[in-house]
């Protein structure tokens, strides 16, 4: 399968040009853009590991490519997300987020019901790979 | 899904084989920067002179690239030396300005540090103090001045010598991305690169900035009085001509900077001697005037004349 | 016009028998509207032969204090604070025999937090005044006093973005169809393909309750299925707006409720039910952690005719306070109604921190939203995967793009039309972040990204010469003109 996350993940994986001029799309809106890591892709997961912190005051998006390979590096086998947070009111939050690499083999999630109240279902989303301990979720 | 990855082809126009040199130098524009150093500085010649050879340099790099002529990336990393107060940051504007006109930077803006910026206090300060400094230089010019503090040799676990091992990484492997100008005295920059001769073959651009010479530090302070309003009356000017060659001879003279300070004390003692005689009209012309009083107050003659007694 | 206030006072104001609205105090050319007002501007088309001062300050009247004939008991009251105050009438351009009128409330005139209570006032018993052929209640001036009593989205579209984990490009969804007639089982399969295929969100549609054909428990239990399923099988958090519209405010909770069992994020409730309705689920939304998406049923009924009856662009105000969270307003290139300049006032009520005016886009005054949350916008109806870059310059990016027809009725499958939408969209938001011209360059992005998603061929194929160009019937009075430079 294929997580479908995040505002890209429909096209072809992204090549480093393309994402470059992502990147430069936030800086130029004047976003700072975040790079997190997962091995956990639970749809409900919303606290990724943070690769450092988010970068403020950037002109040029050859500093954060510069960093997404060095997360690569590390952690080439997890996902890892890019996204663009704007302060400004009446926002103060996300403005984009995409997905920049992932695992070779995606194994996705269990849906597991539990029968409750009669007709009723109780349903339990679990990621396949969280079964292992985290760090060797992808056969790394 | 049913897409397969695809490699887009990247949109790299063919090359040519002629270029319309007139059209391709105005294309870019760097007439105008090149008029703005000259508007903005007064003498500099050699420095004058070093900038456009560099312009006209990069000009061709430029069409060489578009020929597909060009193998590699060039070196665009350089060195300003010469004493404080000689033009070197503001010269390193108009740089960045040139270099992005050309391409040869994306952005153009102009990072300006010390070594306090780059180098941590402790073990593991370092490293993300000189990346962060140098993810905000991307697409622009890193300007590191006194770039010599980053070396202390003195010290065996000075920190500086980790921020040099990045910087000299990133000059290297990402000279696209870049340019840094390492900026300082000559004589000390120079005993600097002795010891990291990794800097001495990554700078290809050395400009020397001479000290200004009297008529030029006059030049200059009358270009500041009029930026702001003001104007010498004749007798102020002569004690100001003296006053500069004075103040030379006497410790921690930084040229066109020190100019600046003088000229600020002088507004200041201006101000007080129009205000110490309430009762009368202004005029412009009042308000406007330094005389020769405003200059001869200052300190420097008097330690001037104590040195020459 | 007469520039000057005729209103009679002192004694004579309050003789027994008729007098005209205009000299009883509802015609103050000179009052200057203070900053806690409600300030409504109707257009007005009086009788032949009615004076239109005249009508305008009997709208105020009617709307506010006034009755037929003088009464002595308005002297029991501080008479001058209550009566709206008509302090404008303006000939509408290019539209002999109707007035604009500019009508002042005070705020003491209405309930805290109740639409109910501000629109049985507004327009309560005006809009069938004898003396006028017709009516419309064209904006509103709601001041920030009132703002505030409201409680306002109960998610709005930062954290609806939060909960739903997804930023930067419109959200996609479509209603299931057919609108009529499918089993709950049937149901629950349209809503899984959709979703798996990558829309974000399917509907019910506005009159999907609990029918013969489908009960709505059945509904909700075969939905949610497929929701959960489609959530697996993609990673990402899905919806489906189960429509809890029903016969009385218990059964509306009950199912409400029985949504919130069953984990789903969203639910949705018709216009038809009536604004205190609309605001009780609002705040049962907030109190639960729902979304509550809006549909405007019904609301053609007086909002399309440019005479008579009440802008959307007021009832889009309306619901900003009441606190619903998705509102149908308009798609400019589908099926339904909606001219570009009009809609984009539609757009910019619902999302906008502040509305400066705006007269191209019929907003008439500056509306102060004082940080109520943004209301997402939906547009639905007659649009496809081949007007991609046209929505997305029209509406932009906090939007549900709604592609019922465009989703199932695909030749290759309910999925392969989701994925052809979410496909299109991705790429044009794509090339618009690189800087691209992708309005022009449209239907180029679309080609290339069909390169690589036969879905997306076969959607451009199928629907290239759909379009729906009527001539509009509620378009702005005011088109903007080059002035000269002075």
């Amino acid at each position: 399968m294929r997580v479908t996350q995040g505002c890209f993940s429909f096209l072809p994986d992204l090549t480093d040009e393309q994402i470059t001029a992502q990147v430069q799309f936030c800086l130029d809106k004047g976003w700072a853009v975040n790079i997190e890591f997962t091995d956990d892709p639970h749809p409900r997961n919303t606290y990724w590991e943070m690769w450092g912190l988010p970068m403020f005051d950037l002109r040029d998006a050859a500093g954060i490519m510069k960093e997404l390979a060095d997360c690569r590096r590390v952690y080439g086998d997890r996902y890892i997300r890019l996204s663009g947070f704007d302060s400004s009111h009446g926002w103060e939050s996300v403005r984009i987020s995409f997905i920049v690499n992932r695992p070779k083999e995606e194994p996705g999630f269990r849906l597991e019901r539990q029968e409750v109240d009669g007709r009723s279902m109780r349903y339990t989303t679990k990621a396949y790979a969280v079964d292992r301990p985290e760090g060797e979720r992808y056969g790394a | 899904m049913t897409q397969a990855a695809i490699q887009p082809v990247p949109d790299q126009p063919a090359p040519v084989s002629a270029i319309d040199l007139r059209k391709e130098f105005e294309a870019v524009d760097i007439a105008s920067v090149l008029a703005q150093l000259d508007r903005e500085l007064i003498g500099l010649v050699p420095v004058k002179t070093r900038i456009r050879e560099i312009a006209s340099l990069l000009l061709v790099e430029r069409i060489r690239q578009k020929m597909a002529l060009a193998t590699t990336f060039p070196t665009l990393h350089m060195s300003f030396t010469g004493n404080p107060g000689t033009g070197k940051t503001t010269v390193a504007m108009r740089m960045a300005g040139i270099l992005h006109r050309l391409g040869f930077v994306r952005r153009g803006h102009v990072i300006s540090v010390t070594r306090d910026d780059l180098v941590g206090q402790y073990i593991g300060h370092t490293a993300p103090k000189t990346k962060e400094i140098l993810k905000k230089a991307m697409g622009g010019v890193l300007f590191i001045d006194e770039a010599y503090y980053l070396y202390r040799p003195e010290n065996e676990r000075d920190y500086g010598q980790e921020a040099i091992e990045i910087l000299l990484q990133v000059m290297e492997s990402q000279r696209e991305d870049l340019v840094v100008i390492l900026a300082g005295y000559g004589d000390r920059m120079e005993k600097f690169f002795q010891s990291n001769p990794g800097f001495r073959s990554r700078i290809a651009h050395h400009i020397d900035f001479p000290d200004y010479a009297e008529s030029e530090l006059m030049a200059i302070a009358e270009l500041m009085l009029t930026e702001q309003n003001y104007r010498f009356s004749a007798e102020a000017r002569e004690a100001f001509i003296r006053y500069i060659a004075v103040r030379k001879t006497q410790p921690l003279f930084s040229n066109a900077r020190s100019i600046r300070n003088a000229l600020d004390r002088i507004r200041l003692r201006q101000a007080n001697r129009i205000v110490a005689k309430l009762d009368r009209t202004l005029t412009c012309d009042d308000v406007m005037s330094i005389e020769a009083g405003d200059v001869l107050a200052s300190r420097v003659f008097a330690e001037g004349a104590a040195k020459g007694a | 016009m007469n520039m000057q206030s005729i209103t009679v006072r002192g004694k004579d104001r309050y003789k027994s028998g008729v007098m005209e609205y205009k000299r009883m105090g509802y015609w103050e050319p000179n009052y200057e509207p203070k900053d806690t007002d409600v300030i409504a501007l109707f257009r007005v088309t009086p009788q032949d032969g009615v004076d239109p001062t005249e009508a305008c300050a009997a709208v105020a009247g009617e709307s506010s204090t006034a009755t037929w004939t003088v009464v002595w008991t308005d002297r029991l009251t501080a008479a001058e604070k209550y009566r709206a105050k008509c302090y404008r009438v303006d000939p509408v351009p290019g539209s002999p025999g109707s007035y604009f009128a500019y009508i002042a409330y005070d705020l003491d005139l209405f309930e805290p937090g109740s639409i109910a209570n501000l629109t049985a006032s507004i327009i309560g018993n005006v809009f069938g005044f004898k003396p006028l052929k017709a009516l419309r209640l064209e904006d509103m001036r709601l001041p920030v006093a009132y703002v505030k009593t409201f409680q306002g989205p109960a998610t709005g579209i930062v954290v609806e973005r939060e909960r739903l984990d997804k930023f930067g490009r419109p959200l996609l969804g479509a209603t299931v169809k057919p609108k009529l007639g499918l089993s709950g089982r049937n149901y629950g399969r349209v809503v899984y393909e959709a979703l798996k295929g990558g829309l974000d969100f399917c509907k019910d549609d506005e009159n999907i309750n609990s029918q013969p054909f489908m009960h709505w428990r059945d509904r909700f239990l075969y939905c949610m299925e497929g929701v959960n399923r489609a959530q697996a099988a993609t990673g990402e958090v899905k919806g489906t707006y189960l429509n809890v519209t029903a016969a009385t405010m218990e059964d509306m909770y009950e199912r409400a409720e029985f949504a919130k069992q069953l984990g789903s994020v969203i639910i949705m409730i018709d216009l038809v039910i009536g604004y205190t309705a609309i605001q009780s689920m609002a705040k049962w939304a907030r109190r639960n952690d729902m979304i509550l998406h809006l549909h405007r049923a019904g609301h053609s009924t007086y909002t399309r005719q440019r005479l008579h009856g009440v802008s959307f662009r007021v009832i889009a105000k309306w619901m900003r306070l009441a606190g619903v969270d998705h509102i149908h307003a308009g798609t400019v290139v589908g099926k339904l109604e909606g001219d570009p300049a009009t809609t984009r006032g539609y757009y910019d009520i619902c999302r906008e921190e502040f509305n400066p005016m705006t007269l191209e886009h019929g907003v008439f005054f500056d509306q102060q939203w004082a940080s109520l949350n943004k209301l997402m916008p939906v547009a639905s109806g007659g649009i496809h995967a081949g007007q991609m870059h046209q929505l997305l310059d029209h509406l932009g990016e906090d939007v549900v793009l709604q592609f019922g027809g465009g989703t199932i009725g695909h030749p290759k499958g309910i999925q392969a039309g989701a994925t052809a939408n979410r496909v299109a969209l991705e790429a044009m938001i794509l090339a618009r972040n690189e800087g691209r011209d992708y309005v022009h360059e449209g239907p180029e992005i679309l080609a290339k990204a069909a390169q690589t998603c036969t879905p997306l061929r076969d959607a451009l194929e199928v629907w290239k010469d759909v379009t729906f160009n009527y001539e509009s019937t509620d378009s702005p009075d005011f088109a903007p003109t080059a002035t000269p430079a002075m």
